[in-house]
């Protein structure tokens, strides 16, 4: 059936389909008997599917449920702020594309490179998948507004795209101006309800801590200082307008559906980032305390599956915390997903560290510089992009294990079919469509981020030579 | 600078166990607020309820039965998943990189639509689109799968369980046990004086002839001596056509969690083997072929032990992700281990120490795998240098 070092030359004569066929299909008998047996069956799987999929599939269970798969029970008065958004994340992405494709073309100028700027088209082959489901979302909506919010969305995407047009010296303020609309994008919904606005404060800060650079100031301490008051004062600025403008706001645990299930995702994504660098730094230092600690935690959390985690989040952390406090399900959720993902994010980034050559260190020493500067500097950067690839795949892998949130009884994606099939007219029917349709949602937007990380690893070896 | 050092650490751990600390503080102040017990004193009393597919299990038996159970459960869907995984995985593997069009574009889709669904999903798949609400009848309408001779049936398929012939003893089956132990120690002894004849004096070895000869013959000499310890055993519908008794049932929770969990695995070994068969330099096959080996012998003394080295670290370390997935089981009531104790602490079992002891389990299944793991590396690096 196979053999490794037979495999044909990569240069085909396509035009010519027959030979193509002889080729690839009929290489020799044994092949030829395969291809043979396979496409009768292939032909016969296919019909299956389409039978499924056009004639017998009771696809009125997504049509008339599409709503609770898409936000779950999250109060119907209020979508308009899951609209607003998506049309604010839709923004914060177009600006964001916009200056890095400025800032891309600025280099490029500056390389004396030629720029070719993607299109729209590229944007439609990296994300096919999301498009795909998108579409069939749309498909399946039964009003209007789906096809509006869809719209606006493009709308709001090509809009932020004029980034663009800012003068280079302002590439700053683009990435400012994308951090607040995400900023915005999270708190329309969840407002100040719970302390969600600590973390856009937090968010805005570290984003404006990283942006305004002060380059004016020769003193460190006063450029530091600087950023310091200008990150305080932008959390103030959040507190005061999310206090005083947005509404208390729906709190995240009355989320659900698909909704939930990207949030989580996301935030156990960012919060896991930091926790396993630090975990990672911690299990590498000299101190053997630290390593021990960090060793320790590492691998006992490597250890135990996640639902474990999950179930200490449910029936342990409520009882470690002072009484009185109540943290929600979900919040509870977030923080063992993190603390899990943080253990393996820090062995992901303990490879990229270790695959580095101590020579990046002792060139680090050599020009001078304090341990902290040659990590920051030198190694992490090289590290990180060694291990983007994994890192990616973890963080599949977590969005992924988003879905055992169900077993702990909060509905996201795949866990609104509870409610769905609790209905009358869909007990007992129609579960191989509504997990169908799940399936395909969790694979769109999984092979998307496998897809992104490949084309990610490719540009930055490119980079590399 | 080291006096900074030493205060850093120390700060550092006192820190961690005063975080500890207090988070034990408030556990034991809320605890005893709410009346909950802390100690481990509840696996020795009665479990109070029956758990599923196990009618043999007395319900007032401890809770330390039910956890034997529920690990005796884990391993098994653990270990038919493994098998699965293997075999699907290789294959797909290797299909991935066929020089047939058809067969390596199937498998690049095969891994493609696994590797991006979550695993849950899988299970959830085949416990209700496939068993419970699926095409097949329930168990009062049986299919049966009649013998081609005589009486009985080979198989049984139902929505709840499906039923396979298996051995039941007849006579002195733990007698037999011990000789086929014993068959197989002996067998490996002739393995090894093959080996040793082969190195000093030249002459063929034929291990593998001579192993599976001896064993086989010693395993009939026993069946013999014994006066057939065993019999096949056929799936048979129970009076009320409520069971299936003889044979072995495979009840659909076993086969949800074995089948998916094979399923999605083989996507990440298929992967495993095809980059590892890849990584193998094609010096390699060029210095094969001027060697005039033949194909099996390539594929066997120079492919495959290269590969082998690549693929087993990352293989083992599926399996472990494998044996720690049956704990999703949980959403399909299956009865390993983490299914029984979510269903113990509903049962009003404390929950803290039976969590505790149910990441025990799992650590205990995660140090052996990385045992394992550590002595096949240490075997691998012999082998290269």
């Amino acid at each position: 059936m196979t053999s490794v070092e037979s495999r044909p030359p990569p240069t085909l004569d396509r035009r010519n389909a027959l030979a193509w066929a002889a080729h690839r299909l009929f290489p020799n008998v044994r092949s030829g008997i395969l291809t043979v047996i396979l496409i009768p069956l292939l032909g016969y799987l296919a019909y299956r599917v389409f039978l499924f999929v056009a004639v017998n599939g009771r696809w009125e269970v997504v049509e008339r449920n599409l709503t609770l798969f898409m936000q779950g029970t999250f109060p119907r008065d209020e979508q308009w702020r899951i609209v607003a958004q998506i049309v604010l994340l839709a923004l914060a992405a177009g600006i964001g594309a916009g200056t890095a494709s400025a800032s891309a073309h600025d280099r490029a100028i500056e390389a004396g490179l030629p720029f070719t700027r993607s299109g729209s088209l590229d944007l439609i082959r990296r994300f096919w998948s999301v498009i795909g489901f998108v579409l069939i979302l749309l498909y399946f909506a039964s009003t209007t507004t789906p096809w509006l919010v869809a719209a606006g969305t493009v709308a709001s995407f090509v809009v932020g795209l004029a980034a663009r047009f800012l003068p280079t010296s302002w590439r700053n303020v683009g990435w400012a101006l994308m951090a607040l609309a995400l900023v915005a994008g999270f708190q329309v919904v969840s407002g100040t309800s719970g302390r969600a606005w600590i973390i856009s404060a937090v968010l805005v800060a570290l984003g404006l801590l990283s942006v305004v650079s002060f380059e004016g100031l020769a003193k460190g301490w006063a450029r530091l200082g600087g950023r310091t008051a200008v990150a305080l004062g932008a959390s103030a600025v959040v507190f005061l307008i999310y206090s005083n403008v947005v509404d208390p706001g729906v709190g995240w645990d009355a989320w659900s559906g698909l909704h939930l299930t990207l949030w989580v995702s996301a935030l156990a994504i960012v919060l896991s980032f930091p926790l396993g660098l630090m975990l990672a730094l911690a299990r590498r230092s000299s101190l053997p305390a630290l390593r021990g600690l960090a060793t320790g935690y590492i691998e006992l959390i490597r250890g135990v599956p996640l639902i474990t985690l999950l179930f200490m989040g449910q029936f342990i952390l409520v009882f470690m915390l002072p009484t009185g406090s109540n943290l929600s399900d979900i919040s509870r959720a977030i923080a063992a997903m993190t603390l899990f993902t943080a253990a393996y994010v820090a062995e992901i980034v303990r490879g990229g560290l270790q695959s580095l050559p101590t020579g990046q260190t002792e060139a680090g020493q050599a020009l001078g510089l304090a341990p902290p500067t040659t990590m920051r500097k030198i190694i992490l950067p090289q590290a990180l992009r060694a291990v983007i690839p994994a890192m990616v795949g973890q963080f599949i892998s977590l969005f992924k294990d988003s879905t055992l949130l169900l077993i702990i009884a909060i509905n996201e994606f795949l866990g609104v079919r509870s409610l769905v099939h609790a209905q009358a007219d869909f007990r007992a029917v129609a579960h191989a469509e509504t997990l169908v349709f799940a399936a395909f949602g969790y694979w769109a937007f999984s092979y998307a981020m496998s897809k992104e990380s490949q084309r990610l690893e490719h540009r930055l070896r490119v980079g590399e030579r | 600078m080291r006096v900074i050092r030493v205060v850093g650490q120390v700060l550092a751990v006192l820190a961690v166990f005063l975080l500890l600390r207090w988070l034990y503080g408030n556990l034991v102040t809320n605890s005893q607020l709410r009346g909950l017990s802390l100690d481990f004193g509840f696996l020795g009393r009665p479990t109070q309820f029956q758990i599923p597919y196990h009618d043999e299990f007395d319900p007032r038996s401890p809770v330390f039965a039910m956890v034997l159970v529920g690990v005796k459960n884990t391993l098994l869907a653990g270990a038919f998943g493994i098998a699965l995984a293997s075999v699907l995985g290789l294959i797909v593997g290797v299909a991935r990189l066929s020089e047939n069009w058809l067969v390596a574009q199937l498998s690049s889709w095969y891994v493609e639509f696994f590797r991006n669904i979550p695993p849950l999903l899988v299970i959830i798949f085949f416990a209700f689109a496939v068993f419970l609400y699926g095409p097949f009848p329930n168990l009062r309408e049986a299919i049966l799968v009649g013998l081609p001779w005589g009486d009985g049936n080979l198989l049984m398929f139902s929505n709840e369980e499906w039923g396979v012939p298996s051995l039941a003893a007849t006579g002195n089956l733990a007698m037999f046990s011990i000789l086929a132990l014993v068959s197989v120690v002996v067998a490996i002894g002739v393995w090894w004086w093959r080996t040793t004849v082969n190195r000093d004096t030249g002459a063929p070895h034929h291990r593998v002839l001579w192993s599976l000869g001896v064993l086989l013959g010693l395993l009939v000499v026993s069946y013999v001596i014994l006066g057939g310890p065993f019999e096949m055993s056929w799936p048979t519908p129970s009076e009320n056509r409520r069971r299936i008794v003889n044979g072995f049932a495979l009840n659909a929770g076993f086969m949800s969690v074995a089948g998916a969990l094979g399923l999605y695995t083989a996507s990440h070994v298929a992967e495993i083997i095809r980059g590892s068969i890849q990584a193998v330099s094609g010096g390699q096959i060029e210095a094969a072929n001027a060697l005039a080996l033949s194909s099996f012998q390539r594929y066997r003394f120079i492919l495959l032990p290269q590969a082998m080295r690549i693929a087993l670290p990352p293989y083992i370390n599926q399996c472990l992700n494998l044996v720690k997935n049956t704990s999703l089981a949980a959403a399909v009531g299956y009865s390993e281990i983490t299914n029984l104790t979510q269903t113990s602490i509903g049962n009003g079992r404390p929950a803290v120490p039976s969590i505790v002891v149910l990441m025990v389990v799992y650590l205990c299944f995660s140090l052996v795998i990385s045992f394992i793991l550590n002595i096949v590396n240490r075997r691998m690096q012999l082998v290269t240098r």
